[in-house]
């Protein structure tokens, strides 16, 4: 199946580097079989996981497509998210679409939710995990290792214990300890941490808990971008008289802002699309706005996971090309946080030593 | 239901050793839907099938094979046999009833000192059989709940302050024992651990207005009840019945076969497991396991017939 055609000889130019690449991959008289093999298997395994993405994103637009004709913008401007009444009333058409009695898929309170939880997991778990591998550095390397020993543990640990634990135990000791608290001081200044702070199912617990999920796993980034800052730099910040402090301030951190923010946005990614835990400590409130940062939300993914087994019961089918929809959007929304997070990440990385910057 | 069938797996390879039972997990919804895609020969569900859902599926045959029901469990100190209402309850789920002190509340239990605590109704956030029943209860004795959230698996719940959520019934207990003010509803199958986590088990008012526990008596007495009027294609709601010991919220435990099945050792294959799950399958050992109760005699027929119109 490899054309046996010797190779070309290069025109000038990009594009004719290009086809000289894309030839080189295809035919190659001068390639022994073994090598054309190892090329072909190589090939297709990286073609795997594009051929992945188009059979998982393509289906789910397709099963999508009821929904959207139903729901229209609705779906993203719409508070009340239902199946309707699945045992009493005849099915009625809209748009060309049957649907239950008092169906109407509306998304924008599951969306927000989804956007919040996260966010609050890394307002609360950058600084935490970024402050504690900087802080480690200066400690001994036995207390490094120990500890670095620890983070892993806690990545280990499947979200579904995190789940139980934050129901059980974190969930009502910081509703009965430390929300209060809380809600007496903060929230006389910000009215969105004051008022009734629940009984430990809500925006806070949740992004409390997806905190410490994500905690891990920009500390252990972070752990080895400060590796990777170069030791003549420090070493030349100690030996012009700054202090570790001051070092850290304007040689480490600056060098490793860029990094810092990648590995931030590989933990928005996680606390975007973790299902088990929120789903488990969220509250998983249909159809409201939390009132304050203690009352309960819902996520997308949690709203998935809970919602199939009844939408499988919906004799039109428009329940399960609902939550096709959502996790559309769930999928368009972690690209977009994605791609932003690329944005800055180029935007504020600069590939000039920052030595000298205004010490 | 996946309890039970777990429970009958290994008698039933005992009794019919051409036989093999292998329950897999999953809600009622899964039942229905798997049954209708053929993807298993016998779907369980709490549930039965929807009108719109019979329409659509004309061959899918809705098989009882034994009775459940559902406690009102709740957390409050030293307060035993608390007596509450459809209505009540209703109006917890709607947040109209907020305190234990209420005078709603106060008017069924004379005697009692409830005590000034908020109520936390908690709530399964799982699709579930034990959502449907106890909706249906809600939709049957309070008009608000019947025009708006109904019953089904799953409902739009009224939006509520500070009421907890549940993923399945041994997270109920958990959730209601963590919460003291919690009311909660769980199957009986799980109900030994509900007492002994702590919670107390409600006396719920059924149509003739007597307050009841959950029994063998009561629940039979329930079923005895419905079973007068069951419909030949046994969809029926054993909610709310009527007679003075019939517990309110007792259901029928469907297996969704369909009744065209694709070879005639499968069908008979099917057709002697249904036999025998409700003949000699159906031991006092085996249901007392999960705290079933066997189906009445009078239901038995119409259920043999629907068995035989099971061919390939």
């Amino acid at each position: 199946m490899a054309a046996a055609n010797p190779l070309p000889l290069p025109a000038p130019g990009r594009r004719a580097g290009a086809a000289l690449r894309l030839r080189a991959l295809m035919g190659g008289a001068d390639l022994s079989r073994g090598d054309r093999l190892l090329r072909a298997a190589c090939g297709m395994a990286a073609l795997i996981p594009l051929l992945a993405l188009v059979f998982l994103v393509v289906p789910l637009a397709i099963s999508a497509v009821p929904s959207v004709l139903f729901s229209g913008p609705a779906f993203l401007t719409g508070q009340v998210f239902s199946f309707g009444n699945l045992y009493a009333g005849s099915p009625s058409l809209h748009h060309g679409v049957a649907a239950p009695a008092g169906a109407q898929y509306g998304a924008l309170p599951i969306l927000l939710g989804t956007l919040f939880t996260s966010l609050v997991a890394l307002l609360l778990g950058v600084p935490v995990a970024v402050g504690g591998v900087v802080l480690l550095a200066e400690l001994p390397p036995w207390f490094q290792r120990t500890a670095s020993l620890l983070l892993e543990l806690l990545a280990s640990i499947p979200s579904v214990v995190y789940g139980l634990w934050g129901i059980i135990t974190f969930g009502p000791l910081v509703a009965k300890y430390v929300y209060p608290g809380l809600a007496a001081t903060l929230g006389r200044v910000v009215p969105f941490f004051g008022g009734a702070v629940g009984y430990g199912q809500g925006l806070l617990t949740a992004g409390l808990i997806l905190a410490v999920m994500i905690v891990p796993i920009i500390a252990t980034t972070t752990r080895e971008l400060v590796r990777m800052v170069p030791v003549h730099n420090v070493e030349g910040a100690y030996a012009l008289g700054l202090t570790p402090f001051e070092s850290l301030r304007t040689v480490t951190l600056p060098f490793i802002r860029g990094g810092i923010l990648a590995a931030a946005l590989l933990g928005w990614a996680r606390a975007l699309g973790e299902t088990m835990a929120v789903l488990m400590i969220s509250g998983n409130a249909l159809n409201v706005y939390p009132v304050n940062i203690y009352g309960p939300v819902s996520t997308m993914a949690g709203t998935i996971a809970v919602m199939l087994d009844s939408a499988l019961t919906d004799a039109t089918g428009l329940a399960l090309h609902a939550l096709a929809e959502l996790a559309l959007v769930l999928l368009v929304v972690t690209f977009l946080t994605n791609l932003l997070g690329r944005l800055v990440v180029r935007r504020f990385t600069s590939t000039a030593l920052p030595i000298g910057r205004g010490i | 239901m996946l309890p039970y069938l777990q429970k009958l797996a290994s008698p039933v390879h005992t009794a019919l050793s051409n036989l093999t039972l292998e329950p897999s997990g999953g809600g009622s919804g899964k039942g229905i839907a798997d049954a209708i895609g053929g993807t298993v020969q016998m779907g369980g569900s709490d549930a039965y099938l929807s009108d719109a859902q019979a329409t659509q599926n004309p061959t899918l045959l809705n098989i009882p094979i034994a009775i459940s029901a559902q406690a009102i469990n709740y957390n409050l100190a030293g307060i035993k046999d608390l007596k509450i209402t459809g209505d009540i309850l209703a109006k917890m789920y709607e947040h109209h009833i907020t305190n234990w002190n209420d005078p709603a509340i106060a008017a069924v239990n004379p005697g009692v000192t409830l005590p000034n605590q908020a109520i936390i109704p908690v709530r399964r956030v799982d699709a579930s059989g034990d959502t449907f029943i106890f909706t249906s209860l809600l939709t049957a004795t309070n008009a608000e709940w019947k025009a708006g959230p109904a019953f089904g698996t799953s409902v739009t719940w009224p939006a509520l302050p500070g009421e907890l959520t549940a993923n399945g019934n041994p997270a109920m207990i958990q959730v209601c024992k963590a919460n003291p003010g919690c009311v909660a509803y769980i199957g009986v199958s799980v109900e030994q651990a509900a007492l002994s986590a702590g919670l107390g088990e409600a006396l719920l008012q059924n149509k003739a207005g007597t307050f009841l526990q959950p029994t063998q008596d009561t629940i039979t007495a329930a079923v005895s009840a419905g079973a007068t009027n069951t419909p030949n294609d046994l969809r029926q709601s054993l909610v709310y019945e009527d007679g003075a010991q019939s517990y309110p919220i007792v259901n029928f435990e469907y297996l969704m076969v369909n009744s065209k099945q694709s070879d005639a050792n499968t069908a008979a294959a099917i057709k002697s497991f249904l036999t025998w799950s409700i003949t000699a399958g159906a031991t006092p050992s085996n249901l007392a396991s999960v705290d079933f109760v066997s189906l009445p005699t009078s239901v038995v027929p119409k259920v043999e017939a629907a068995i035989a119109k099971i061919g390939a």
